[in-house]
C-alpha cells in the first residue's frame, strides 16, 4: 500500500502558536541583548578587538609556522640530506647539498639547507616525510623582511632560533618515535593571550581551537 | 623448443632456458638478487624459488632448465611464503638506512619488500650484526658492508668477465662480507660495472655518491661516445645536466658493460668553456658574434667566391669522427652539391687510422671517436691527403684555399689530443678562409674565420655506425648550449641559404634521405637503428 506524503501546514501551525507574550515581547527581549552588548562594547567591557602586536592571539600546539632544523647531541644538524623533504615538497622550496659526514655511521650531512620562505606554503609535509625528525615546526607565523635575500633561510638561520622562546614549538607528529634534541628551552608560563571569542572576559584562560558543539550550541 | 605451463598458461621456452629466462621473455617476473644474464648462474640468494609440478619442494627458477610439459607456479601462496621468508632473513641484518643510501629508489631490497615483504623487523637495530661502512675501493666503487645481500654478482664480474679476481666473501656465518684483499682498491677499467649489477647498496658509485637521488633523474637511452665500440647507454639527467651514464643492455655489442673511461665521458662535455653564438671575424681580426642567417649568408658567400676563383677542388671538407651519420652526410652534401667539393678527410691523428683496433679483449677500442667507419661509409676519406698531414701540406702547397672543419672534443682524452689540436692550428693558418662547427671553444677560436656552435653529443639526437658497421640511435638527453644547432640543421640551413631544396625537420628525415642516397646505407630503416641496432651489409 502506497504511503500518502505527511503533509504540515506551517501557516496554520504558527497560527495555532501565535501568542501575544511571542509576538511582542520577543523581539523585545532580543533587542534587550543586542543593547547589552552594545553597550559592552562600548564602555570596553568586552572588546573583539586585540591591540596587536602587543597582544597576540594564542595558535594551536599544532600550528605549522616556520620551520625548525633539529640537532644531534654535539650540536651538528640532524638531518642526514635524504630529499624525502624536498621529494614530498609541493611549493618545491627546498634546496639541499649534501655532503661527506667524516662518521660513516652518519655518512651524510647538508652542507646546504635553504627554505624559501616566499615559496613555502606551510602544508608540513617536509616534517611528515622526514625519516629522522630533523626537521620540525615552530609557532612563528612572523615572517616578514625588508629584502627577498632575507626570506631564503639558510641552514644556520634554520638551527639556531633565538625567537623560538616567544613562540613556541608547533607541528612535530613523530616526536615520540624519534629522541631528538632541540637546543631551547620553552618559558615555564606562556603569556595569557585573548582567544577568538568575544564573550571572553580578558582574564579568562584562552581556549586553543573553538570548538563547536552542534548538540548545545 | 620445449613447451611448460607457467602460472596456468602454455608458453614455449628456448631450448636450455632456465625458467627465469623463459618466464622474462613471456613478461612473468621472479624476483632475484643474485641472478644475472651476463654472469654466471649461482643460484645463492634463493629469491627465485617457484613451485615446480612433481618436484617435493620449491626450486630456485634461475637454475632449473625448462623441460618438456613442466608445470611451473610463480605466484601462489607456497611461493610467495617462501619468498616473503627469503627476504626476511636477507634483512635481518640490513641496517636500514635508505635515508643515507644511493641506492634508494633504484634497490632491489625496496622493490622487493614493498611486493613480497611488508613485513615487520623481529630483530631490534640493535641486535643487528655490524659490519664496516664508507670503505674506499679505489675510483669508482664506494662499499658498504653492511647493505650486501651477499649476493656474489661482484665476485662473478671480476672473476669472469675481466678475469681480475679482486672481490670475496670474507669471514663465516652471519659475519661473511664482501672486500678486496687488504681494502686495495679496484683499479681495473671496468670496476664501474659492479656499481650497476649490485643490485642493493652495497657498492656505489664514488663519482655519483651524494649528487643527486635517482628518482629526480630523467633517462635518456644513448651511445656512449667514449671509443668505436658504441656501448649501449642510459644518460641519467635533471635540469640540462647529466649525472651519471649507465650501461643499458645490448646483447650484441657491450651485453650489459660500460668502461670506466667511458662511464666518465660525460664530465668532459662540461670542462671547458662553450661556444655558444656564431661569430665571424672582421676586417680587424677580431672576433664578432653574428646571428646564425647572417653567419650563414657570410659563409655561403665566400665559399662561392673561392669555388669560383679556384674550383671546388680548392674546398677541404675536414669531418669529425664524433659528429652523427646525419650530420656527416649532409655536410658532405652540402660541399659535393653546392661547391663542388672533391677533398675530403676527417683523421687527425694516426691513431683515429686504428679503426679496427681493439685495446683489450672486453669492450674498448683504440679509437676514440664514436663514428669513424661512419665518416669512412660517407666517404670522407681520401687518399692522397691520408689525414690531416696531407690536408695541411696540400694548403702549403696552394691546392687548398678554404676549409669547413668540424671538430669535437673527444670525450675520453689522450695525450695526443693537444697535439691534434694543434695541428688543426696549422691548418687553419695556412688556409685562406677557414669556418670551424666546434662545440668547445680551444686555441684555434681566435684564428678562425667563422666559428658556428654546434650541439656536442647528448645534445643532438642522430646515428652512429661503429667499429663493425653497427648503427645505433642516440636520442637527445638535455639542451645545447647557448645558441648551439645540431650539425646537420647547421648545413640544412646552409643548403637552404645557397638557394637548394632543404625540406629536413628532423634527423629522421635525414636519415631517411641518407638511406635513399647513400649506397652503404641503403636498405636499412631507422627503427633498425634501434637496439640492437643495425649492421651495414657492406661491412
Amino acid at each position: 500500500m502506497k504511503r500518502a506524503a505527511k503533509v504540515i501546514n506551517v501557516r496554520d501551525q504558527a497560527e495555532k502558536e501565535s501568542s501575544f507574550a511571542k509576538d511582542v515581547l520577543g523581539p523585545l527581549v532580543g533587542m534587550g541583548l543586542t543593547i547589552n552588548r552594545m553597550v559592552d562594547n562600548l564602555t570596553g567591557k568586552v572588546n573583539a578587538t586585540i591591540r596587536y602586536p602587543e597582544e597576540r592571539r594564542a595558535y594551536s600546539g599544532r600550528l605549522r609556522g616556520a620551520h625548525i632544523l633539529t640537532a644531534r647531541e654535539d650540536g651538528s644538524p640532524r638531518c642526514v640530506a635524504c630529499y624525502m623533504c624536498a621529494t614530498a615538497c609541493p611549493a618545491d622550496c627546498i634546496y639541499i647539498e649534501p655532503a661527506e659526514h667524516p662518521d660513516p655511521l652518519i655518512e651524510k650531512y647538508p652542507a646546504r639547507f635553504d627554505i624559501d620562505m616566499l615559496r613555502c606554503v606551510f602544508c608540513g609535509f617536509c616534517v611528515d616525510a622526514c625519516p629522522e625528525e630533523a626537521i620540525i615546526m615552530s609557532r612563528e607565523t612572523e615572517l616578514g623582511a625588508y629584502t627577498r635575500a632575507e626570506t631564503m633561510w639558510d641552514i644556520k638561520r634554520l638551527m639556531s632560533r633565538p625567537e623560538l622562546p616567544e613562540f613556541g614549538l608547533g607541528y612535530r607528529p613523530n616526536e615520540k618515535l624519534v629522541d631528538s634534541t632541540i637546543k631551547f628551552v620553552p618559558k615555564n608560563k606562556e603569556k595569557k593571550r585573548l582567544a577568538g571569542r568575544v564573550t571572553l572576559k580578558e582574564d579568562v584562560e584562552m581556549i586553543a581551537h573553538v570548538t563547536f558543539d552542534p548538540t548545545k550550541d | 623448443m620445449p613447451k611448460f605451463t607457467l602460472n596456468g598458461q602454455e608458453v614455449e621456452a628456448k631450448a636450455g632456458q632456465t625458467i627465469i629466462q623463459a618466464a622474462g621473455d613471456h613478461g612473468i617476473e621472479i624476483p632475484h638478487y643474485c641472478y644475472h644474464p651476463d654472469l654466471p648462474i649461482d643460484g645463492n640468494c634463493r629469491m627465485c624459488l617457484v613451485d615446480v609440478e612433481k618436484m617435493p619442494k620449491l626450486t630456485p627458477a634461475c637454475t632449473t632448465i625448462v623441460n618438456e610439459g613442466m608445470v611451473v607456479r610463480s605466484d601462489n601462496p607456497r611461493v610467495k611464503e617462501a619468498v616473503r621468508g627469503v627476504l626476511e632473513f636477507l634483512l635481518i641484518n640490513h641496517p636500514v638506512d635508505c635515508p643515507v643510501c644511493d641506492q634508494a629508489g633504484e634497490c632491489r631490497l625496496q622493490d622487493y619488500y614493498m611486493v613480497y615483504g611488508l613485513h615487520t623487523s623481529e630483530i631490534p637495530l640493535g641486535m643487528k650484526v655490524r659490519k664496516r661502512k664508507v670503505i674506499d675501493l679505489g675510483p669508482m666503487v664506494v662499499l658498504d658492508q653492511e647493505r650486501c645481500v651477499l649476493c656474489s654478482r661482484c665476485i662473478r664480474f671480476f672473476d669472469n668477465v675481466t678475469g681480475t679476481g679482486e672481490m670475496q666473501f670474507f669471514g663465516r656465518g652471519d659475519h661473511v662480507a664482501i672486500g678486496t684483499f687488504e681494502d686495495r682498491p679496484l683499479d681495473n677499467p671496468y670496476s664501474g660495472n659492479v656499481v650497476d649489477i649490485c643490485p642493493v647498496g652495497a657498492l656505489t658509485s664514488r663519482d655519483f655518491r651524494f649528487k643527486c637521488r635517482v628518482w629526480f633523474l630523467h633517462a635518456t637511452n644513448s651511445i656512449c661516445a667514449g671509443c668505436s665500440t658504441g656501448c649501449a647507454t642510459r644518460i641519467d639527467h635533471r635540469d640540462g645536466a647529466i649525472f651519471r651514464m649507465i650501461a643499458r643492455r645490448n646483447p650484441e655489442v657491450n651485453r650489459s658493460w660500460l668502461c670506466d673511461e667511458g662511464r666518465l665521458s660525460f664530465h668532459e662535455l662540461t670542462r671547458s668553456e662553450r661556444v655558444i653564438q656564431p661569430s665571424i671575424k672582421g676586417s680587424d681580426g677580431v672576433q664578432t658574434p653574428i646571428t646564425w642567417e647572417d653567419a650563414l649568408q657570410s659563409v655561403d658567400q665566400r665559399l662561392k667566391q673561392i669555388r669560383d676563383a679556384n674550383g671546388g677542388s680548392s674546398i677541404l671538407g675536414f669531418g669529425s669522427p664524433s659528429a652523427t651519420n646525419e650530420g656527416l652526410f649532409l655536410f658532405k652534401r652540402y660541399l659535393t652539391e653546392q661547391l663542388g667539393a672533391t677533398q675530403f678527410e676527417f683523421r687527425i691523428d694516426s691513431e683515429d687510422k686504428k679503426v679496427l683496433d681493439e685495446e683489450d679483449q672486453i669492450l674498448r677500442h683504440f679509437d676514440k671517436h664514436p663514428n669513424s667507419m661512419g665518416a669512412i661509409k660517407l666517404g670522407l676519406i681520401s687518399d692522397d691527403l691520408d689525414g690531416i698531414d696531407g690536408a695541411i701540406r696540400a694548403a702549403r702547397d696552394g691546392r687548398i684555399k678554404a676549409a669547413v672543419i668540424i671538430y669535437f672534443n673527444p670525450l675520453v682524452r689522450r695525450p695526443s689530443d693537444d697535439e691534434a689540436e694543434g695541428r688543426i692550428i696549422e691548418l687553419i693558418d695556412e688556409l685562406k678562409y677557414s669556418v670551424v662547427l666546434a662545440a668547445h671553444k680551444a686555441d684555434w677560436h681566435a684564428s678562425a674565420d667563422v666559428v658556428l656552435p654546434v650541439a656536442a653529443w647528448s645534445e643532438e639526437e642522430g646515428t652512429y655506425t661503429n667499429f663493425e658497421g653497427r648503427v645505433q640511435f642516440a636520442a637527445k638527453a638535455i639542451e645545447s648550449a647557448g645558441d648551439a644547432l645540431p650539425i646537420w640543421e647547421v648545413f640544412a640551413m646552409l643548403i637552404h641559404a645557397s638557394g637548394a631544396e632543404s625540406r629536413w625537420m628532423s634527423a629522421e628525415n635525414v636519415f631517411a634521405t641518407m638511406t635513399e642516397q647513400s649506397q652503404p646505407y641503403s636498405r636499412i630503416t631507422f627503427e633498425q637503428t634501434q637496439l640492437p641496432g643495425v649492421v651495414l651489409a657492406s661491412c
